[in-house]
């Protein structure tokens, strides 16, 4: 790379150097002796990540990214930023919460609690950077580091959230897990590399295409072999089989609000990482790679749903609903960008799979961040509430808890008109417009199961009989985070079109003109997140 | 004013509306709801006048007014936005105005009911719903108000709902209603799929463009026009579907008015009227809409003729006023149907109203053979439902009667001529019978209950006003047992105005109106402004030139398009026509003022000056009366056609799901836990075991993909 386009790409970055800068800001000032300026590293998170997104609205030059997805990464800088605040709020309280469990003497003498907070928020900015900087990625070795620098954090992070060895438990059951996952699909770059002899996309892509092209529609062996052991190895990022085994455990062990940053944060990277790995070889996908993605999806979104069934406990529920909603992601993968629509014709009115993925991937993200932080808002004694039991009958005492429980958990059924509804539509469209019928026909059906235990959560809110043990942790932010997530779930499932459109222009080249003005249409429904927070 | 401000007018209501939803909430609050109703519906009112100017002068792009994109995926766009030409005005000047009378007659009316709040809370969403419909630039956004109208017409008639037969009537409404509505769904799909558009502005336009080219009607050009004409002829209750609405007549009498007299019912005629070209494409569908029309107002007359109950006098004879306006706009004349619906609205609300005042006073009496001689005790009450039976009978120089003569004339113009086809003929001689019988059963109505000894029996709804009704018109009302003038605030002001509507609408509107018409798309002889290239021309930019559209008219063997005698077409070459034409007009007014005035001489005659004589013959025929006062016993036809048949086949479903379905959704919905527990043991707990199924899995995908690949 030269020098000159070293120094424009670096332009283009400004808004993870804000991350950063803030990430290190916030562990100095965690360092310091004084309670107030330790204090105050939440805060110093929270504007970290709106001058950020500020950043990102302003951004006039793209980065070299493929050209199909220019305007991706725009998109989901902004998304993070936004849900980002959403999940500082849901977070907040997490590294104090060694005050509340310890007595009032020994708290007065020794605080871990609050040495931990300045790292606690660091290492969320520094997770958040790497999706951000995932977006960006125009090279192997680029996308192997950002992914990491998504993934390392939250390590640390699931193991401090909790004074539990459970944390610490899955804290280590996840790292050595990712450890595994990231050999596998390093190894897959290294495969890739040696195929093409580069590690640009823009390179690879070119030669990738010669090279299939030469080889009668699928790809040579190296390069075959490279895309399965990358495309596996990344699965383990979205919580999808065969890498989904960490999901149940470490979603059970880590705090709710870190869980709820785990089912969005690092499965936004890897949805991401998926969508610039498979655009090397191009959509429609070499037949053998599409059957890949086809099987993955089936298996993915069938067996979380059906494990889902099974649990008692709802954070295991979520996490295993997570995993069902991998599936569905994958589906809009592969049908991919809409075949005709640069050509004018009609791509159907739903034919964009990488929009959807993209749309989906708030949509998502709001009601399981949502379901979470409500979980998060209610502890069962001196525990975390975590079975049906403990949320059953939550309408009598919590009965603004159970309301945004129920817009959540209806959101992600995909009930109109929540944004979860727009979201599945836009995926079965695209997927339907791509052929994939029987696809279609799985998603539709594993919708259906997954609403039994959905609903059951909504019921148990609604018709259980009150635990008596559990008392709301009193939390204003969480509220707050859970309050602003369900609302967006249906203020978007409602007048959904500018975050439509904005997911349509991130992967439509021709209109990236209109982005910049989308995307601040966005940043309105970022703006209000400020203002609260 | 400026034109922005006409973007408000369906949102003011809706915040009304919400506004008397919290009103519900404490009883000190509910007073609060009737003045809170009455005002968002005022202010639209007044939004409405000042911004007319402004907006007739509208043209082209400007006509769509657009809130926000509402949907918007690919090439399907429907938007939050208003269609606003001078037929919306018109229509808003009849929601936005007598909805306002008909709520502050309201403010008076319900005074005292458990429900007050929740009644207001009904009316201003209705009115959201109904300005929306009539404004509404989309079909989309048309079938949202469509509902939205059908849903709230449900909850009104539904108020009294510990009465049994006000929620089986509420029921019927809305069930009925879906038939239409099927229909009207299908229309909307088959015109999205025909014209690739759901906008009113573009669908019209091409219709238009079609119409012009003379192109042969396609497939979907027939079908379209039957199915949306369905939708109307439920929500307007025509034949078949017109069994809801004198039912109807169990909600309060001021939503009988607003909804089911004045406005929600009309909506099937401002859509005709608004989709008239794509009506034209159909040859077939124009003449069906008047036949129907036609024979609804002659069949639902002689019902009228017989029935006892105050209201359900009223309610056929909106039902058969409706069919009048559906056979103008089916004769071609939007003029007529719509300058009708506009007449309409005031003297059959007024009618009502002043219908509801007489129940009030007779604590809930609504049996003709328990009044008669009311006129000493309710003065006011009884001039003002003259002044509404003398239009509704079409008396000379009242509003109704130059409404209906211009659409009995227009088919008549239809009916004969070189060109005339047969059936408008007799179409509009059947409507000369029905002006004969609406005269009369209208006067046998009020001669009943105004003139004659004087006689009442009080009904049983003594507890009008339970929650100590101390302030308002009240004083003699804790002690119902006399009939009592109504208060002039806030009850009869607006009768007053509404009377005055009566009687000069018709003689000061119909220039006006005709002028709206002619400049809105509900114009049918208007062809494009445009010459050269007609695909890009913005749609509804429109001049009249009346001969070219009679050519391809007749090209097209569509039907002929009407010539305006009034004014438009005179001089335009085709003078012989527009002579013809003027003299056909100038006669019906003779024939129609004759027709009038011996219908309600004739009504004197019998029902004031010779009662017993009346009985005499009504005994004479018996049977023929029976069948009349049981409605041609066609809701019995229905339950025994439809509804019981349908029942039986859902107690058959219902056993065939119990027994066979459950069982197996049962069985089914035991598999994804059975799969459940097969693959549960992977989740172990034990990371070594999780490494390895990641690691199996990997080489799983790796040889499955090169199994495939080589």
């Amino acid at each position: 790379m030269h020098k000159a386009e070293m120094i424009q790409k670096v332009a283009g970055l400004w808004p993870e150097i804000v991350m950063l800068i803030g990430a290190t800001a916030c562990l100095f000032i965690g360092l310091s002796k004084g309670k107030g300026p330790r204090r105050s590293t939440p805060w110093i998170a929270a504007s970290t990540l709106v001058i950020a997104a500020l950043m990102v609205c302003n951004k006039s030059g793209t980065t070299d990214e493929p050209a199909a997805l220019a305007g991706m990464a725009g998109y989901i800088k902004l998304a993070v930023a936004g849900i980002g605040l959403i999940l500082l709020l849901v977070a907040a309280g997490v590294p104090n919460r060694l005050r509340q469990s310890l007595d009032a003497e020994t708290a007065k003498t020794f605080e871990p609690g609050d040495v931990m907070t300045g790292e606690f928020y660091a290492f969320f900015l520094l997770s958040l950077t790497g999706v951000m900087l995932t977006a960006g990625a125009g090279d192997l070795v680029w996308l192997f580091l950002a992914l990491e620098l998504t993934s390392l954090p939250t390590y640390v992070m699931v193991a401090t959230s909790r004074d539990r060895v459970e944390a610490q438990e899955s804290a280590v059951k996840y790292f050595f897990l990712g450890a595994l996952s990231a050999a596998i699909f390093l190894y897959g770059f290294a495969l890739i590399y040696g195929a093409t002899g580069s590690t640009e996309f823009t390179e690879i892509t070119r030669i990738a295409q010669e090279q299939i092209a030469a080889n009668g529609g699928t790809p040579p062996g190296l390069l075959l072999m490279g895309m399965v052991l990358a495309i596996v190895g990344v699965c383990f990022k979205i919580a999808a089989v065969p890498m989904h085994f960490y999901t149940a455990d470490v979603y059970e062990g880590a705090a709710t609000p870190v869980t709820a940053f785990l089912a969005f944060v690092p499965k936004t990277a890897g949805a991401v990482a998926l969508i610039l790995l498979l655009s090397l070889v191009g959509w429609p996908l070499p037949a053998p790679i599409a059957s890949l993605i086809w099987l993955i999806a089936v298996v993915t979104m069938t067996l979380g749903n059906v494990l889902g069934l099974l649990q008692d406990n709802v954070k295991r529920v979520l996490a295993y609903s997570s995993i069902a909603h991998s599936g569905y992601i994958l589906v809009g993968l592969l049908a991919g960008p809409a075949v005709n629509e640069a050509a004018g014709g009609t791509g159907g009115a739903l034919g964009d799979g990488i929009a959807a993925v993209l749309f989906y991937l708030v949509a998502y993200g709001l009601g399981t961040i949502a379901s979470f932080a409500i979980l998060g808002c209610l502890r069962a004694g001196d525990r975390e509430a975590q079975t049906y039991k403990h949320i059953s009958g939550l309408h009598k005492n919590h009965p603004f808890l159970a309301a945004l429980m129920l817009i959540s958990v209806l959101s992600l059924v995909g009930l109109p008109p929540l944004v979860g509804f727009l979201g599945k539509i836009y995926l079965i469209g695209s997927a339907y417009g791509a052929g994939y019928t029987i696809l279609v026909v799985i998603l539709v059906l594993n919708s259906a199961i997954s609403a039994a235990y959905y609903l059951r959560i909504a019921s148990a809110c609604y018709f259980g009989e009150p635990d008596e043990s559990v008392v709301s942790a009193g939390q204003f932010p969480r509220y707050a985070g859970a309050l602003i997530a369900a609302t967006l779930a249906i203020v978007l499932g409602i007048v959904g079109n500018g975050l439509v459109n904005a997911s349509r222009n991130a992967t439509t080249p021709t209109q990236s003109a209109d982005t910049g003005h989308l995307v601040q249409q966005t940043a309105a429904a970022t703006a209000t997140t400020t203002q609260i927070d | 004013m400026n034109i922005e401000l006409i973007k408000l007018i369906p949102w003011i209501p809706l915040l009304g509306a919400v506004l008397c939803g919290i009103c519900c909430m404490k009883p000190a609050w509910r007073k609060a709801a009737g003045p809170i109703s009455v005002l968002s519906i005022f202010i639209p009112f007044l939004i409405t006048c000042g911004v007319y100017s402004a907006a007739s002068s509208l043209v082209g792009d400007d006509k769509v007014q657009t809130v926000y994109q509402w949907i918007g995926v690919g090439q399907f766009q429907v938007n939050m936005a208003y269609f606003v030409d001078p037929l919306t005005m018109v229509m808003l000047f009849v929601v936005t105005g007598i909805g306002s009378l008909i709520a502050t007659y309201a403010m008076g009316y319900m005074k005292g009911e458990r429900g007050y709040a929740r009644f207001f809370m009904g009316v201003s969403l209705f009115i959201f719903a109904m300005t929306t419909l009539v404004m509404a630039d989309n079909l989309v956004l048309l079938y949202l108000g469509w509902e939205g109208v059908g849903l709230c017409s449900y909850l009104l008639i539904g108020y009294y709902y510990e009465k049994p037969e006000a929620v089986a009537a509420a029921k019927k409404a809305f069930i009925v209603n879906r038939i239409g509505d099927l229909g009207f769904a299908l229309g909307i799909f088959l015109t999205y799929m025909t014209y690739d558009s759901v906008s009113l502005s573009e669908v019209t336009t091409q219709a238009k463009i079609a119409l012009a080219n003379g192109i042969d009607p396609t497939s979907a050009d027939l079908w379209i026009p039957f199915l949306l004409m369905l939708g109307a002829f439920g929500k307007s209750a025509q034949i078949p579907l017109y069994v809801w609405l004198p039912d109807a007549m169990a909600g309060p009498t001021p939503v009988s008015a607003l909804v089911h007299a004045a406005t929600m019912v009309t909506a099937g005629v401002y859509m005709i009227a608004r989709l008239i070209p794509v009506f034209q494409l159909s040859p077939y569908a124009l003449p069906t809409v008047a036949t129907i029309g036609g024979v609804t107002a002659l069949f639902a007359g002689t019902i009228a003729l017989c029935q006892y109950d105050l209201k359900k006098v009223f309610a056929y004879s909106t039902v058969s006023q409706l069919g009048y306006m559906f056979l103008g706009v089916g004769a071609l004349s939007t003029f007529g149907g719509i300058f009708h619906l506009f007449t309409h609205a005031f003297f059959k609300a007024l009618l009502f109203l002043t219908a509801g005042s007489v129940m009030h006073a007779l604590a809930g009496q609504l049996d003709l053979r328990a009044m008669s001689g009311l006129r000493k005790k309710m003065p006011v009450t009884c001039w003002l439902m003259f002044a509404g039976c003398l239009a509704l009978a079409g008396f000379p120089f009242t509003a109704g009667f130059f409404s209906k003569d211009t659409i009995l004339a227009e088919a008549m113009v239809r009916g004969t001529g070189e060109h005339g086809s047969t059936l408008f003929f007799w179409l509009a001689l059947m409507g000369l019978l029905t002006a004969f019988l609406t005269a009369f059963y209208t006067f046998r109505l009020w001669f009943r209950v105004f003139m004659g000894p004087e006689h009442f029996e009080m009904g049983d709804d003594h507890g009008h006003a339970p929650e100590g009704d101390d302030d308002a018109h009240g004083d003699d009302h804790g002690h119902a047992h006399e009939p009592h003038e109504m208060p002039w605030w806030p009850m009869n002001i607006p009768l007053a105005i509404l009377a005055a509507g009566a009687l000069f609408a018709g003689l000061f509107f119909g220039g006006w109106m005709d002028h709206n018409i002619e400049h809105s798309t509900a114009n049918p002889t208007a062809v494009l402004n445009v010459q050269a290239d007609t695909q890009t021309a913005p749609a509804y930019d429109i001049i009249t030139v009346s001969s070219q559209a009679d050519t391809h008219a007749t090209d097209t063997h569509a039907p002929a398009v009407s010539d305006h005698a009034d004014t438009t077409q005179a001089g335009h070459g085709t003078d012989h026509e527009a002579h013809r034409a003027h003299g056909i007009h100038v006669m019906m007014m003779w024939v129609s003022s004759f027709i009038a005035i011996f219908g309600i001489a004739l009504a004197g005659y019998f029902h004031w000056q010779n009662r017993p004589l009346t009985d005499k013959i009504a005994a004479k025929f018996g049977m023929v009366v029976e069948v009349l006062y049981n409605k041609y016993y066609v809701d019995e036809f229905y339950d025994l056609t439809i509804v019981k048949p349908l029942r039986g086949l859902g107690h058959l479903f219902y056993l065939f799901d119990q027994f066979v379905i459950n069982g197996l959704v049962m069985t089914v919905g035991h598999l994804p836990r059975l799969a459940g527990w097969a693959v549960r043991p992977t989740q172990s707990g034990k990371i070594q075991g999780y490494g390895l199924g990641m690691v199996l899995g990997v080489a799983i995908a790796a040889l499955l993909v090169f199994k495939w690949a080589f």
